[in-house]
């Protein structure tokens, strides 16, 4: 179980 | 040197996704990507997918979170929205 970054750019 | 464009994200404003973008679902979430600027960014939740698909049916960014983002999450979805501003995957209607 919060802390996983929603988006991430290339 | 290139130029660049700074948007702030003003989430009592309303947004929807950025025409030069395409998304495509996949099982973490979906890909992005702007055929202007060559970004590609990952969504990687099923939920911000439904809040960036759905965007364009509310009046601004907080009644769209307000609506489909349970209530401990919101200031995450929120973040996130903000990232995609400045990506340009999102764009102010």
């Amino acid at each position: 179980e919060s802390e996983e970054l929603l988006v991430e750019e290339v | 040197m290139t130029s660049s464009t700074v948007v702030a994200f003003d989430a009592s404003a309303p947004w929807q996704l950025n025409e030069q973008v395409s998304l495509r679902d996949e099982s973490f979430g979906a890909l992005a990507y702007h055929h202007g600027t060559r970004r590609l960014v990952f969504l990687k939740s099923r939920e911000l997918v439904a809040v960036v698909r759905q965007l364009s049916d509310f009046d601004s960014a907080d009644a769209a979170i307000l609506a489909l983002v349970p209530e401990g999450q919101r200031a995450r979805y929120s973040t996130a929205l903000t990232s995609l501003v400045r990506s340009e995957i999102l764009c102010e209607r």
